[in-house]
């Protein structure tokens, strides 16, 4: 409700007030857009570049369109000036009825004069737009899947040439839409092949596009088949679990990992002598996933991998050292995990993986607010995966109080609890947050600030103590109330 | 076609004849061995003949002391008593089945044709038509499965499944048994009240539990229940392996346990009565010795029994 | 008077008995803690995981307990048990075992512990442990004296015959059961002692919590009635007797009959009769005392002895006749394999068939008793000496608990605390004997002296107190001399201690004591290294995991059983039926949770039959079985390329016998032995054996793993034809790592209408070009 009526406001803005916002819809030319998208698994990563001429000074937003598709499958979006680390401040506002596209404002870093051109890059990750075909493979034969996407980047301003780079991660690219039919924009062949490439352009001078009925009329769908030997994981739901316990100094995290090989279901049945032989001649099938490999924080301890029928004895965990917080390294523990049986295409499997960490490589104490911050991390990269579903739940310890956190990127929905453990009281608070769709770009920190006074330290044995103390005494009493009958 | 009709219109009284006359043989054969048929090559072949309208029970068996078959003897003897029972039912069920045995010696062509190596063996051959078929129409042979033991009651009640009535077999009342049973009462009674002292006094009771239960303890009951011998072939008396052992072990080891039992008793409560501090010295150093030496004598055996065993005490 | 060593005898009797109690606390803490850590080599080695088999249902039903609480548990059906008849759990089972573990959790959580209710079930049997160290050490008190009670605990504690079934993680029913055996014993001594009705209560209680936890019951239930009727004819009737019975049988024989799977038995089934008859003789012999008492004409005694006689009689014809009636069931089979030794195995196939049901080796009453074995008699030879009315009870539970033990495995359990007890009580009066300072002199001496230096010997070893005692007590009794050489009569005053001047004189010197002590020592060292070996070794390996070495030494842990139940678990419809011998039903609801046509409860005969006949017959026959019972997969163990001998192959001959003994005509066990008569599965197998699905589906392409060499099975260690089996109506599903596990999905019929073996023929007939390569064996292990 709130989001519509937001974008009904801009589009009001954009459409009817002051020449200033007015202009600032049509401020801008692309001088060139090149749009790069890697093929992968369950992840695609789309680099799309906009070479932008300013046509009037003073113009700072620039506006950016995503087709509704797109939009659907994108879990991840960032604009940055070429070369330059800095993150563009972006601001969304949702559909345009009318553009028929979902409409961003990027904030360029300072107001280019008329003539003044920038280079915009534009990184998008999208998921669930590959899927397997054909959707079923024998244990031995190879595995390919389809991409589909429109052709033209759309855009709310004129255009003077664009291309479409579609990267295959192999040379076998089965087939891809050729484009026959397709001759406005563009005089020579629309569409090169060479090696794991292929070229959609250049198409030049096209009209702003961000409207019905040029996607009506002009916009393209491009199918790309192509082979990929490599399982195609999704991770069906996550459930982190991260408790802060000051007694211990220790931060335990565990993760509930619902795993699965969405990639082509395996035909037939899955033979063992099949699967040994492959193993010995070295061409394991290349949809089958036989280990995990995941790169757990530095420091961590007492490690541990399990599944509902009790402990998976084929992992190994080889510990970094401790990194103090603060200093930059890249140092990780690996973690090789391999599950009960290889996981072939269509099957699942669900585990849980835990791990303690010394609580001081991630929290701090900010004197003046006399607060702790804790940086939690938000969730442990599975190589290709897409997690479609994640639930991080923070266990703060007992009695924290003013609590208060900030994600690095807005959650779906977000709730505060009472978990109550071992020998609490008044159960300690917890914060639960909702995610969809995370990608590798999201393995962000979770900073959460709160109070817990030293007198919270000591509940706990006060608790214990005052049990033990009154057992004592009814012992005492009982052992000196003569009960027999006289 | 007509041809033939005719072809089988004139056979059918010719097989008919035979089998008829191959019954009444069978019956009178039957009834001359007071109900078991001593079988050769030929009367084998009638009593399985493929179009029979009776079953016939038939023992493959090898009596002869040459064949050294220690079993075929021990089972001939419950094979002919069911044979006889079976014989003293009224006529008409009597004769729709037969017991047959076909010793080796009078039928090896046949052993060789059925590839029987092993002997004694019982087979049920059910009737291929009349009446008596099979319904589930199963008509092949059906050996009898000799771990129900040897002795004729089982027997009898699995052949009754196949037979038209039930075989009528008695266990033979044991008089013997109970006249023995009945004399040791009768002694018992007369001489009570001279071995009432022995029965009151404690100690034979002691006694008697003692030894049960150092015979129980030493695996009495195993080689009761598996029929274990008393010692192996070539004169072994340590059975192999952990879950096996011969009736001459339970001896040994119950012995050994006793001795050890008695040393213990003897240390507690027989040498503080000693009144001589020499003859105590003596005994308790004895007895010690016999300890040690017992219990050394027993862990070998045990890492005899079982090989990972890997303590060991003086020898 | 001459002393060996001396003692402190500055003490005052105060702190000598806080001492004593002090050190008997600390003793009985430590035994406990040895009892629980020496079961917890099964956790270390392995993991925290449940073992076997039948404790996979317990931990089952314990986990419904627990998630839906008592009254959902009670009236629990399970409709995935004996598909499709399924099971009505709350009726079938013994509930004790799954309450109190409940109680616990519930307790647990409550104190906000929220400890996972598989730990509760694993670490249950230990910690039940510790409570049967302490009750033997009450019972052993009341046997002999606190010293003795202390060693039977730690003998109980750490003794490998009581470990066998009660390491962590076998949660199972015995795993509470014996320290309810041993309390209720202890409560029904107590009673017959004091007389007091309340610990007679308190036994029926217990015997109620027993009657609840395990089938073994029955023990109870004819123990101590044997041993009240034992004391009747010894002449030993009191009215301390009267009251411990009549209260013991009267509030747990009402108690028992609240256990629903239990119901109406204690009136209507012949192994509970003799608890009711000894209770009416009791009713009769108090009822004659009581006139005993007032009338006093001899004839009148004789005629009322007479009559006593005869209603005893009259009774128990009444409960024959009762019996012969059929008001009375007679004994259930399980109980009357136990007198006649052959009848399981003619009778009841299935029992016969279970390993723990075979009868006992000595070698493994050495295993699991060690030197406690032979101990035993000499202890029971002393519950002679003076004979109380506790130590009858003693004699008769060793005489039948031996019986037991001998026939079958499985009962060496209640065999073992008897053991304790005898051993603890022959040992306790050695170290009695040979500690005690006191020289005698050859002057007769009053037992005065010995009586005074008592305490402070107690003070050291808390333990010669009997030895004053036993002097005390039988110096009351007085009878003439002997006049026979000393060793004889020495010998003979040992046999009846109560003559004169007899009384145990004592030992001479210090080297006795040292040697003999030492000798002791020494056992109770290798007693203790015996048990921790046995422990380590035979009985802490959850069958679920196999442990093997790597080359490097290293453990390497063999993990197919759960491999193929998980990969059940997370890949096959969640209604997916699977058929299995009965060996792995309860692990398969366990691990896999799905639905299994048998399983451990082995309640009907028929239902495991159809199975064994569905593995024993040829694929065309089994087929219609399968189907008709909607089985989807067929689970099966084989173990040929590993060496694991526990496998279905060996174990098939059962199935057959099984099958047989419904279907005589159908199956016949012979079919599947060579004309030789021999069990073999190589190119001389009988065509039965090779066309039986058991066949087919073990070596379903076994041999191609050895390409061109020649295929071996190693627990038969018999070559496999190279010609491998064809499967037409089931498909290879899934093949744990190293085989052990195999799983086959049961063809749906054919589309086309044909049967599938020509539909396959055709199919094979499309696909012939394609060729394997030549497959070498991956190197397991």
């Amino acid at each position: 409700m709130l989001k519509s009526w937001r974008c009904c406001l801009s589009l009001f803005l954009l459409g009817v007030l002051g020449p200033g916002v007015v202009s600032a819809g049509h401020s801008f030319e692309n001088t060139a857009i090149v749009r790069t998208v890697e093929l992968g698994g369950s992840l695609v990563h789309v680099t799309t570049t906009y070479a932008v001429k300013a046509l009037e000074d003073g113009s700072r937003l620039y506006t950016l369109a995503l087709a509704d598709s797109e939009h659907e499958k994108t879990s991840w979006l960032e604009a940055k000036i070429k070369g330059e680390a800095a993150v563009l401040s972006l601001e969304e506002f949702g559909y345009s009825p009318d553009g028929g596209a979902y409409l961003y404002t990027v904030e360029l870093p300072n107001a280019l004069k008329a003539n003044g051109t920038a280079n915009l890059v534009v990184e998008t990750v999208q998921t669930h737009v590959t899927y397997p075909w054909p959707d079923q493979a024998a244990q031995s034969d190879g595995q390919s899947l389809k991409y589909e996407t429109d052709l033209l980047v759309l855009s709310p301003y004129h255009t003077a040439v664009q291309r479409t780079k579609i990267r295959s991660p192999l040379p076998q690219i089965h087939s891809y839409t050729t484009l026959d039919d397709f001759d406005d924009f563009t005089t020579e062949s629309p569409v090169t092949k060479s090696g794991a490439t292929i070229t959609y352009g250049p198409y030049y001078n096209i009209p702003p596009s961000s409207n019905k009925d040029f996607i009506a009329e002009k916009q393209k769908h491009v199918i790309v088949h192509y082979a990929y030997d490599n399982p195609m994981l999704e991770v069906l739901s996550l459930k982190r679990t991260a408790e802060i316990s000051h007694w211990g100094a220790n931060l335990n995290i565990e993760d509930k990992v619902h795993l699965q090989n969405s990639g082509a279901k395996l035909k037939g049945h899955f033979s063992r002598l099949e699967h040994q032989s492959s193993q010995y001649y070295g061409r394991p099938s290349p949809q089958m996933l036989p280990a995990l490999t995941l790169h757990l924080p530095a420091g961590i301890h007492s490690a541990y991998f399990y599944d509902l029928v009790g402990n998976v004895s084929t992992s190994h965990l080889r510990v970094a050292p401790s990194v103090p917080k603060g200093v930059q390294s890249n140092l990780n523990s690996v973690m090789e995990l391999r599950p009960r049986y290889p996981l072939m295409g269509g099957w699942n499997y669900s585990f849980t993986l835990g791990w303690d960490s010394p609580l001081r490589d991630y929290a701090g104490w900010d004197k003046q607010t006399g607060k702790y911050i804790v940086g939690v991390p938000l969730m442990t990269i599975i190589n290709g995966a897409v997690v479609n579903d994640a639930e991080i739940k923070i266990i703060l310890p007992e009695g924290a109080t003013d609590i208060d956190y900030s994600p690095p990127f807005p959650s779906l929905h977000s709730n505060l609890s009472t978990h109550v453990t071992y020998l609490d009281t008044i159960g300690r608070p917890a914060i639960t947050l909702h995610y969809k769709d995370l990608t590798y770009n999201h393995a962000g920190t979770i900073y959460v600030t709160y109070k817990a006074p030293f007198s919270t330290l000591l509940r706990k044995p006060m608790a214990v103590a005052a049990a033990f103390i009154s057992l004592f005494l009814v012992g005492f009493a009982a052992k000196r109330v003569d009960i027999r009958i006289k | 076609m007509l041809l033939l009709a005719v072809l089988a219109a004139c056979l059918l009284p010719l097989c008919l004849a035979s089998s008829d006359s191959d019954y009444a043989k069978l019956k009178q054969l039957a009834a001359a061995g007071n109900g078991l048929i001593k079988l050769d090559e030929h009367s084998y072949n009638i009593l399985t003949a493929p179009n029979r309208n009776w079953s016939a029970t038939v023992q493959f068996t090898a009596l002869d002391n040459k064949r050294r078959c220690t079993p075929c003897r021990d089972f001939d003897p419950s094979f002919n008593t069911v044979a006889k029972a079976w014989s003293t039912v009224p006529a008409p069920e009597r004769d729709s089945h037969f017991f047959g045995t076909l010793d080796f010696d009078n039928g090896m062509a046949t052993f060789q044709k059925l590839g029987i190596q092993s002997a004694p063996i019982v087979r049920i051959f059910p009737a291929t038509d009349g009446p008596r078929r099979p319904a589930s129409g199963v008509t092949t042979p059906i050996s009898y499965d000799l771990t129900y033991g040897y002795e004729p009651g089982p027997l009898a009640e699995q052949l009754s499944k196949y037979t038209p009535v039930p075989i009528p077999y008695k266990a033979p009342f044991d008089w013997g048994r109970v006249g023995t049973f009945a004399a040791a009462a009768l002694v018992l009674v007369t001489t009570l009240r001279f071995i009432s002292p022995v029965l009151r006094s404690r100690w034979t009771w002691a006694i008697g539990t003692v030894l049960t239960c150092l015979v129980m303890t030493s695996g009495h009951m195993f080689v009761r229940i598996r029929g274990m011998p008393m010692s192996g072939p070539n004169g072994q008396w340590i059975a192999p392996g952990f879950q096996n052992q011969f009736g001459q072990e339970v001896q040994v080891v119950a012995m050994m346990y006793g001795l050890l039992a008695l040393a213990f008793f003897m240390l507690t409560t027989v040498i503080p009565y000693q009144t001589s501090p020499q003859r105590q010295r003596v005994q308790v150093y004895l007895w010690s010795f016999v300890i040690f030496i017992m219990f050394s004598v027993l862990v070998s055996c045990f890492r005899v029994k079982n090989r990972g065993y890997p303590f060991r005490l003086f020898l | 008077m001459a002393v060996a060593y001396s003692l402190p005898s500055d003490v005052s009797p105060a702190t000598v008995t806080n001492t004593r109690s002090l050190l008997r606390i600390i003793a009985l803490a430590l035994i406990s803690g040895a009892a629980i850590a020496s079961r917890l080599f099964a956790v270390i080695n392995f993991e925290s995981i449940i073992h076997e088999f039948d404790p996979w249902f317990n931990y089952r039903a314990t986990r419904v307990l627990a998630s839906e609480g008592f009254y959902e548990f009670w009236n629990w059906f399970d409709p995935t048990a004996w598909y499709p008849l399924g099971r009505v759990v709350g009726g079938t089972i013994y509930p004790g075992l799954m309450a109190t573990s409940g109680v616990i959790y519930n307790v647990l959580h409550a104190l906000h512990l929220p400890v996972d209710i598989r730990n509760i079930c694993v670490l249950l049997a230990p910690g039940f442990s510790a409570l049967t160290a302490w009750s033997t050490y009450m019972f052993t008190k009341e046997m002999k004296d606190e010293s003795a009670g202390l060693l039977a605990a730690a003998f109980i504690g750490i003794v490998p015959g009581y470990i066998s079934r009660s390491v962590a993680g076998s949660y199972d029913n015995e795993a509470i059961a014996i320290f309810l055996l041993m309390f209720t014993f202890f409560c029904w001594i107590k009673a017959l002692k004091t007389g007091s009705a309340l610990f007679g209560t308190l036994a029926a209680l217990f015997y109620f919590y027993m009657v609840a936890a395990w089938g073994g019951y029955a023990f109870i239930t004819n123990m101590i009635p044997l041993h009240s009727l034992a004391l009747i004819l010894m002449g030993r009737y009191s009215s301390r007797l009267y009251v411990a019975y009549s209260s013991w049988y009267a509030i747990g024989t009402l108690a028992s009959m609240q256990v629903p799977f239990v119901g109406f038995q204690p009136v209507r089934t012949s192994e509970h009769m003799a608890a009711l008859g000894v209770f009416g003789l009791l009713q009769i012999v108090a009822f004659a005392e009581l006139v005993r008492t007032h009338v006093s004409s001899k004839q009148f005694q004789s005629l009322l002895y007479a009559s006593v006689i005869g209603m005893g009689i009259l009774g128990a014809g009444a409960i024959i006749g009762l019996t012969y009636k059929g008001w009375i069931a007679p004994w259930t089979g399980r109980f009357y394999s136990l007198w006649d030794t052959g009848y399981a195995k003619i009778h009841i196939p299935i029992i016969a068939s279970v390993s723990e049901h075979q009868p006992t080796a000595w070698p493994s009453f050495f295993m699991d008793l060690h030197s406690l074995v032979f101990l035993f008699p000499a202890g029971v030879v002393m519950c002679f000496r003076q004979l109380r009315d506790e130590h009858v009870f003693v004699i008769i539970y060793a005489v039948v608990a031996s019986y037991f033990a001998g026939v079958m495995v499985r009962l060496m359990l209640t065999l073992t605390p008897v053991v304790c007890v005898a051993a603890a009580i022959a040992f306790s009066s050695l170290l009695d004997t040979y500690i005690e300072p006191t020289e005698p002199d050859v002057a007769d001496d009053s037992s005065g002296k010995i009586a005074e230096t008592a305490p402070a010997v107690d003070a050291a070893s808390s333990g010669s107190s009997t030895a004053v005692s036993a002097s005390s007590s039988t110096a009351k009794k007085t009878k003439k001399a002997p006049t026979a050489p000393p060793s004889v009569s020495a010998v003979a005053a040992a046999m009846t201690p109560s003559k004169k001047g007899e009384k145990p004189r004592g030992i001479f010197g210090l080297d006795t004591r040292f040697i003999v002590l030492l000798n002791a020592v020494g056992m109770l060292l290798f007693f203790v290294l015996h048990c921790t070996w046995v422990t380590s070794t035979a009985y802490s390996s959850p069958s679920v995991v196999l442990a093997s070495q790597n080359p490097d030494g290293s453990q390497h842990i063999i993990d197919d059983f759960r491999e193929a139940y998980y990969w059940l678990r997370q890949n096959t419809p969640e209604n997916s039926v699977v058929m299995s011998w009965w060996d792995y039903g309860y692990q398969i609801a366990g691990m896999a949770d799905r639905a299994t046509l048998v399983d451990n409860n082995t309640w009907n005969n028929t239902h495991i039959a159809t199975v064994g006949k569905a593995m024993s017959s040829s694929e065309e026959v089994a087929y219609p079985i399968l189907r008709k019972h909607d089985v989807d997969y067929v689970l099966i163990i084989f173990g040929g390329l590993l060496g694991y001998s526990g496998d279905d192959i060996n174990k098939f001959l059962w199935m057959v016998r099984i099958a047989q003994g419904v279907w005589p005509d159908e199956i016949q066990e012979p079919n599947y032995f060579t004309p030789k008569g021999e069990y073999k599965v190589d190119d001389m197998a009988s065509p039965t054996m090779k066309n039986s699905l058991m066949y087919k589906m073990s070596y379903y392409r076994f041999p191609e793993l050895f390409g061109t060499s020649q295929a071996i099975d190693r627990v038969r260690g018999q070559q496999i034809p190279k010609a491998g089996t064809t499967l037409d109506y089931l498909d290879e599903a899934f093949t744990s790592e190293n085989w052990i596990v195999r799983i086959y999905q049961v063809k749906k019929e054919d589309i086309l209408g044909r049967d599938l073996k020509s539909a396959n023929a055709f199919a094979q007939g499309k696909k012939r070009k394609r060729t394997k390569p030549p497959v070498r064996r991956k190197a397991t292990v």
